[in-house]
């Protein structure tokens, strides 16, 4: 307790303070100057120290008059109270740091989750007038074909603007060490058409993006400046090397500004045309087919988003008319820019609705919490309140000493809760994404928001902690002090507002509690769910061997001698590479048109997922192969042309179950293509997806030079993921690998958007419970505590345990019941809202309710066990 | 001692001011200076001299220090400041006022009766 000793010594030397003791010895020498003064007049010396304190009157009186006088008093009082305070809240530690507790959430986690749904939606890209931005989708499709972008860019150049990017990783040497570096390829009109200022350097502008590979230029992010250029000024006009080539770069993007996608922080931009040059081995610029494109515009001024909307399907339709082989529709949607348009955005948005949701009912429950626990403790004041009132204190006195114990509650909890929310930011903050991608969630706290629910719960602090000054100012402190049971004129009115505070918390308890058990369910599911292969014991290491400049013959031969001495590695059961695989960032789709319909009508083209992979890609994986057999050396280059299929695929293109040795038509040309296997279905794009058709292409009669080397092995994946690593160095040493790790790390990205919903919702979950536990827990308490002395009579007279409690819990059963009822049917009439949050879990689930009502039951008893063991042993005082 | 008169509201204050102008005292002084230039007439309630004197130093009219009394003891000595003086000109004159046209009206009474 050394705490507790230099709070008293600190209070002693106070109350010693120089005031004080001049005060005294100033009244001292009055008093005995006086005495002196009659002693000479010839007053017995007693007599005379008796006369002269009789003629000052009350010495403790005057002095307290001086320190009024003096001004002394309101801080006397005010560090009493204080004092008073602190030693009453460490006095019952129980009580203290409930409220405390439940005010450091409700005004810590509501502010904080209020900043990242802002950061996520509400804050606008840092560009000129963000308002008039949008980010242009086909149907559900977030990119376009370049072609496609000049058409719309030229034809609808009257209603707005458009420019288009494309996120690219690039190899930037030149610095220390070659690095895989993220960033943009963007059309010459894009930074003019945002409206950003360079903080050095410029920009390039649309005179720099015309002949293909004919503009080397870059422009760099103010981070990639800082960090791999030191902020030297004078990089701008030097070169930098770029996928092998020398690039001049012209400026410095300014501070902040990452591009056009909220989440992803770029590092260089280059422009458009120098596509082929970024991205070797895959010009897609003049290729109608190839949709890699994202697109951005901003309205002239003066035209709104339908009158854009209706334009651009104008000319769709004039394009559809134009190219029917590469386009049967075009309507386009315009959506919010930041968020690959609705793709990431609706689900993000709908997510953040939910979770701000949950929040709110926190704040909710928590200042319940606050209110419930200091009825209770008021009302267990009762006493002390009537004596303090019947030897003096002033009303005034002890209502400014209940406020100032509220206060000092909501202090506490407030600075607590303000702590969280600035940790829990920090921590959000320093998060980055697995697997190397720039992600980053730039959160910051919202002020307005934290005072918010600061003044919110100190408000409910203030309000519910001076309910018993109001009751004691209507009580008869007599009455109170005999022990008269209607000494408290409120009791039963009090009691009714009680019971509707329990009521509610076990509601909202309910909901959120139900929230959280869906939200971990859901992830389970996702987590067991077929993905169609099997990512456990499987590490990978990506290769660029385009981006380092090998040609297609080199790229070839390097891959075959990467994969011979992957094979030979310790351990490894079997080895593969592909240019993608499932579920990771880097996904490709083509269109193929089905087989002609029985009835002969043309069908429309189906959206497909292709990979090229190499022989033993399917037993690497650990995909189940359903007939047929994998890709193998034979399919090469001269082979005729093979593919491995999916169910869905089967289903969808080739309208049969049994596609193996069956061939379909691919492409402008109309090539056959034998299906030599099928495979199970699987995910490819994420999780949430319904299936879709896949095909897997010979990477030898389809070549492409960036790689995933894929290992199956039965040793540890760090392990094995090292050993892929030193095996390319060998190979070659100046090649990057990014993306190296196992494939279970590379899920978990995927995983992320439910991961985080299932913590958030968890936290959230396990907040309500732990809150409505300690409220239910000070109310039961309060309860048993008030009716001791009459249980302790009933037990005298013979009542048994079940009776005791029965009486003691009866009400406060009901109460439950009714709050978890009221709660269940409100998770209910939300099911749609909650299944829109959580992946594949529905709420009206049997075992998902019976959990709830468990965990609810287990709740109670927690919260009643020591009241109701207290019940148990009352006696008669 | 015989026909004391109590002290009216607000007169101590400028007793006190009075007083002191008359040299720095200690607060035992104060009340004796007081009974001597009363004549006696005017009774003090001895404590209450010491949070008058408080509050008069609290509003800077007087300042205080510690000195040594004629016994050679430690004793707080107070004395006027230069707003104290201002003060007691103004109250002293206002009390005169208030003292004359009290009078004239008592005396204005008696005569038209």
């Amino acid at each position: 307790m050394r705490w507790r000793g230099r709070l008293i010594a600190w209070w002693a030397r106070w109350r010693r303070s120089r005031f004080e003791r001049d005060m005294a010895a100033e009244l001292q020498f009055h008093l005995e100057q006086r005495a002196s003064d009659l002693v000479d007049q010839g007053v017995d010396p007693d007599a005379a120290r008796r006369r002269a304190s009789l003629e000052f009157g009350g010495v403790e009186g005057y002095k307290e008059r001086c320190r009024d006088a003096w001004g002394w008093r309101l801080v006397a009082d005010l560090r009493a109270d204080v004092l008073y305070g602190v030693r009453r809240l460490r006095a019952s530690p129980g009580f203290a740091s409930a409220a405390i507790l439940s005010l450091a959430l409700g005004v810590g986690a509501n502010p904080l989750v209020f900043s990242v749904v802002s950061s996520f939606l509400m804050r606008p890209l840092p560009v000129e007038r963000p308002g008039e931005l949008f980010f242009l989708e086909e149907e559900r499709y977030p990119t376009h074909s370049f072609p496609l972008y000049r058409d719309l860019r030229d034809r609808a150049g009257s209603v707005a603007s458009l420019a288009a990017y494309r996120i690219a990783p690039i190899n930037l040497s030149g610095t220390e060490r070659a690095d895989r570096v993220w960033g943009y390829l963007a059309t010459g009109n894009y930074f003019d058409l945002l409206g950003v200022t360079p903080a050095h350097g410029r920009f390039f502008g649309p005179a720099d993006d015309r002949q293909p590979g004919a503009h080397p230029v870059a422009v760099l992010s103010h981070d990639c400046w800082r960090t791999r250029f030191l902020g030297d000024p004078s990089i701008v006009g030097r070169t930098i090397t770029i996928n092998g080539g020398a690039y001049t770069v012209l400026g410095i993007a300014p501070p902040g500004f990452y591009g056009t996608e909220r989440f992803y922080h770029a590092e260089i931009w280059v422009p458009m045309i120098m596509q082929a040059q970024i991205e070797p081995g895959n010009a897609w610029l003049e290729t109608r087919n190839t949709s890699n494109a994202f697109v951005i515009g901003r309205a002239r001024s003066g035209t709104s988003f339908d009158q854009i909307a209706q334009a651009l399907n104008g000319v769709g339709a004039d394009l559809v008319r134009e190219y029917p082989d590469n386009h049967r529709v075009l309507r386009f949607k315009l959506a919010s820019p930041g968020l690959v348009g609705d793709m990431l955005g609706a689900p993000v948005r709908a997510f953040t609705l939910g979770v701000q949701t949950l929040a709110g009912l926190v704040l909710i429950v928590a200042c319940l919490n606050v209110a419930g626990v200091l009825l209770a403790r008021g009302a267990d004041r009762a006493r002390e309140l009537a004596i303090r009132l019947s030897i003096g204190a002033g009303r005034g006195r002890i209502v400014r000493q209940l406020l100032t114990e509220s206060l000092l509650i909501a202090v506490a909890g407030g600075a607590a809760g303000v702590a969280l929310a600035v940790a829990g930011a920090r921590l959000i903050r320093a998060w980055r994404a697995p697997g190397g991608f720039p992600i980053a969630l730039d959160v910051t706290l919202d002020a307005t928001v934290l005072v918010f629910a600061a003044v919110i719960s100190t408000l409910a602090a203030v309000v519910f902690g001076l309910a018993p000054a109001r009751q004691a100012a209507r009580t008869d402190p007599n009455a109170v002090l005999k022990g008269t049971p209607d000494a408290m004129p409120l009791r039963r009115r009090r009691w009714a507002f009680q019971d509707l505070l329990v009521g509610m918390q076990v509601t909202l308890c309910c909901v959120l509690v139900a929230a959280c058990l869906l939200s971990l369910v859901g992830l389970r599911r996702a987590l067991t769910l077929s993905i169609g292969f099997n990512p456990r014991g499987v590490a990978m290491a990506g290769i660029d061997l385009a981006l380092a400049g090998y040609d297609r013959a080199r790229a070839d031969d390097f891959q075959r001698r990467a994969l011979e001495a992957a094979r030979t590695l310790p351990g490894v059961e079997s080895a593969a590479y592909a240019n993608s695989i499932p579920l990771s960032i880097d996904q490709s789709t083509t269109r193929i048109r089905p087989d002609d319909q029985p009835d002969g009508t043309p069908p429309e083209p189906v959206d497909v997922s292709y990979y090229q992979v190499s022989p033993s890609f399917f037993r690497t994986m650990g995909t189940r192969m359903l007939d047929g057999r994998e890709i193998n050396w034979s399919d090469s280059a001269g082979a005729p042309r093979v593919a491995v299929v999916n169910v869905a695929f089967a289903r969808a293109v080739m309208r049969t179950s049994t596609p193996v040795g069956r061939r379909f038509r691919y492409g402008r040309d109309g090539a056959q293509v034998e299906v030599v296997g099928l495979v199970e279905d699987g995910k490819y794009r994420s999780l949430s997806e319904s299936p879709r058709p896949a095909i897997f292409w010979s990477i030898l009669q389809s070549p492409n030079a960036t790689t995933t080397l894929l290992v199956r092995s039965s040793l540890p994946e760090e392990h094995v993921t090292r050993q892929l690593q030193t095996l390319v160095a060998t190979l070659d040493p100046s090649l990057p690998v990014h993306g190296a790790g196992s494939l279970i790390e590379m899920l978990r990205f995927v995983l992320l958007p439910s991961r985080a919903a299932a913590i958030a919702l968890g936290v959230f979950g396990a907040l309500a419970m732990t809150l409505a536990a300690v409220g239910l827990h000070g109310v039961v308490a309060y309860a048993v505590s008030r009716r001791q002395r009459e249980l302790g009579i009933r037990i005298a007279i013979g009542a048994g345990p079940v009776a005791v409690l029965r009486l003691v819990l009866g009400r406060m059963g009901w109460l439950i019941g009714l709050g978890a009822a009221a709660g269940l049917t409100l998770v209910f009439a939300g099911a749609d809202l909650l299944q829109a949050i959580v992946l594949q879990a529905s709420p009206r689930d049997p075992q998902l309710i019976g959990a709830v009502v468990l965990s609810i039951v287990l709740l109670a008893m927690a919260a009643c066990w020591s009241p109701a063991r207290r019940a148990l042993r009352a006696t008669i005082r | 001692m015989p026909d004391q008169a109590d002290l009216l509201p607000g007169t101590l204050d400028l007793l006190i001011l009075k007083a002191l102008s008359l040299g720095s005292l200690h607060g035992y002084g104060v009340l004796l200076r007081i009974q001597q230039i009363s004549g006696g007439a005017l009774s003090i309630e001895q404590g209450a001299l010491y949070p008058a004197l408080y509050r008069l130093e609290r509003q800077r009219l007087l300042a205080a220090e510690w000195g040594t009394s004629a016994n050679n003891r430690r004793a707080r000595f107070y004395r006027l400041t230069t707003t104290g003086r201002a003060r007691l000109r103004a109250e002293a004159a206002g009390w005169k006022r208030l003292v004359d046209a009290m009078t004239a009206a008592l005396e204005t009474r008696i005569e038209e009766t």
